[in-house]
């Protein structure tokens, strides 16, 4: 009688290794807690720190959105050098590093579909 | 479905690894050490096998090595004649004790303030860790060299085993209480407190005797000589390796051959329980280390378990996720799907 083969069990990862450059430990002198320590003080509500976080996430709301008013939208890009190509825009990735467009217009012919990275953008343009 | 084992093999000995502890469970988890023929006793984070460091200072090989309860600190015997207690959180040697010959074991009371010590020139230590520089105290009556030392009944006993013997002695009076005498080579001892359990591997047996009277509880044969055992927590089973290369899984109660596992590339030394039952890990004449599930497809650690509705056949293989950076700090399993796929870090400016 043939038993099924049995499926091994999935893992995360392999167990990490010495690094090879130096001895290891923790490199202040302390451990990481396993928990997450809850903050104990709060800050004062409208600290000057506190101030500049909320511009910075406001700014960073607008821009998310100006990304999404994009979305379906001819873009003028200019790339490095000079070039400027035109596009239909279609997604950013999660940390914003690449464009995802379609009919990407190349000096060289159209590109169905095209990812731009984000280092090679200095600017684009569009209207809404 | 079925489940098999899959072991996490920890690499980076470059020799047989001979000893391995756990640490108790501390609020940082739980750690264990491991002693190599390479000479350098490396610690690892318990529950996943993450190298965490090295301890750097021995000149000979690394013979026993072990963690106090909070894994604060670790020590160390070797063939280079000296024992070391390390800081175990920064790696530091903090002392290093001379001998007269090589060392062999090394135990911790549960305290930390004492280190026993034992090795080849027959001899019993005791050091007093906070005064470093007072000579230890010794106790002898072993006629062959010491392989194993514990403390044992809260620190008021010890328990010594050479190549024929295991002896029973009183701390406070440092005199011989009982022995027991075999006739085959003791290959391994393993002390559990909860119980007052004495865990002994010779030959092929693996018995178990009470820590208090040395009486014999029970004994179970494997099919090959076993160098080394462990009793679970919850004394439900007990694991051993050996000559042949494989580890046994027992159950405790009936002696019955659960489980077996092929893996290791030369003789297991050593097998220790984790501290909370859920894994154990088997150091090998191969150089590495592995951690085994005791459950298997238990979701634990490093292991995910897959339900059957998640099963779409690509899971058949041990999934490994994309190489990590060296800043990342441990993950909760939850975590995955946030590796990610472009290693730059992202610098945009919105």
């Amino acid at each position: 009688m043939q038993t099924p083969l049995a499926t091994p069990v999935p893992v995360l990862r392999l167990p990490r290794g010495p690094d090879g450059l130096n001895r290891g430990f923790a490199p202040d002198g302390h451990r990481a807690p396993l928990k997450p320590e809850v903050p104990e003080v709060l800050e004062p509500p409208e600290s000057r720190e506190s101030q500049e976080q909320q511009a910075r996430a406001s700014l960073r709301e607008r821009y998310l959105r100006s990304l999404l008013a994009m979305v379906g939208r001819q873009v003028c890009f200019t790339l490095h050098e000079g070039v400027q190509v035109i596009a239909h825009f279609g997604a950013t990735d999660l940390d914003v590093a690449n464009f995802y467009v379609s009919q990407l217009q190349t000096p060289i012919g159209v590109q169905a579909e095209a990812l731009l990275r984000c280092n090679d953008i200095i600017s684009y343009t569009f209207k809404p | 479905m079925a489940m098999r084992q899959t072991p996490l093999t920890c690499s980076g000995h470059t020799r047989p690894v001979v000893d391995l502890a756990f640490s108790g469970i501390t609020p940082y988890g739980y750690f264990l050490i491991s002693a190599c023929k390479d000479g350098k006793p490396m610690l690892r984070q318990g529950d996943t096998g993450d190298w965490i460091g090295t301890f750097l200072g021995h000149k000979g090989a690394v013979w026993g090595a072990t963690l106090n309860k909070d894994a604060t600190k670790a020590a160390t015997a070797a063939a280079d004649f000296t024992a070391k207690v390390w800081d175990a959180v920064s790696g530091d040697e903090l002392m290093t004790l001379a001998h007269k010959h090589i060392v062999k074991t090394v135990d911790f009371t549960q305290d930390s303030n004492y280190l026993l010590t034992g090795g080849q020139d027959k001899l019993l230590r005791i050091y007093d860790l906070n005064k470093p520089e007072a000579e230890p105290k010794e106790i002898s009556g072993h006629t062959s060299g010491i392989k194993k030392a514990l403390w044992c009944s809260e620190d008021k006993q010890i328990l010594s085993a050479d190549d024929k013997t295991v002896r029973l002695w009183d701390h406070a009076t440092m005199t011989e209480v009982k022995s027991l005498n075999f006739n085959m080579s003791v290959s391994s001892m393993e002390y559990i407190p909860e119980g007052e359990i004495l865990v002994i591997t010779y030959g092929r047996s693996i018995a178990f005797h009470s820590a208090i009277s040395l009486d014999p509880i029970k004994s179970f044969e494997a099919p090959a000589t076993i160098n080394s055992a462990s009793l679970h927590p919850e004394k439900e089973f007990l694991v051993a390796g050996g000559e042949d290369f494989k580890l046994y899984k027992y159950d405790y109660n009936s002696g019955e051959e659960l489980e077996s596992y092929k893996g290791h590339f030369g003789p297991i030394h050593c097998v220790r329980f984790s501290p909370d039952g859920e894994l154990y890990a088997s150091g090998s004449e191969d150089g590495t280390l592995r951690l085994w599930q005791t459950v298997v497809g238990k979701t634990y650690g490093l292991w995910k378990c897959v339900l059957p509705e998640e099963d779409s056949g690509e899971l058949a293989k041990p999934k490994i996720s994309f190489p990590e950076t060296a800043e990342e700090e441990l993950e909760e399993i939850a975590a995955e799907n946030s590796d990610s796929i472009y290693s730059s870090t992202p610098e945009v400016k919105a």
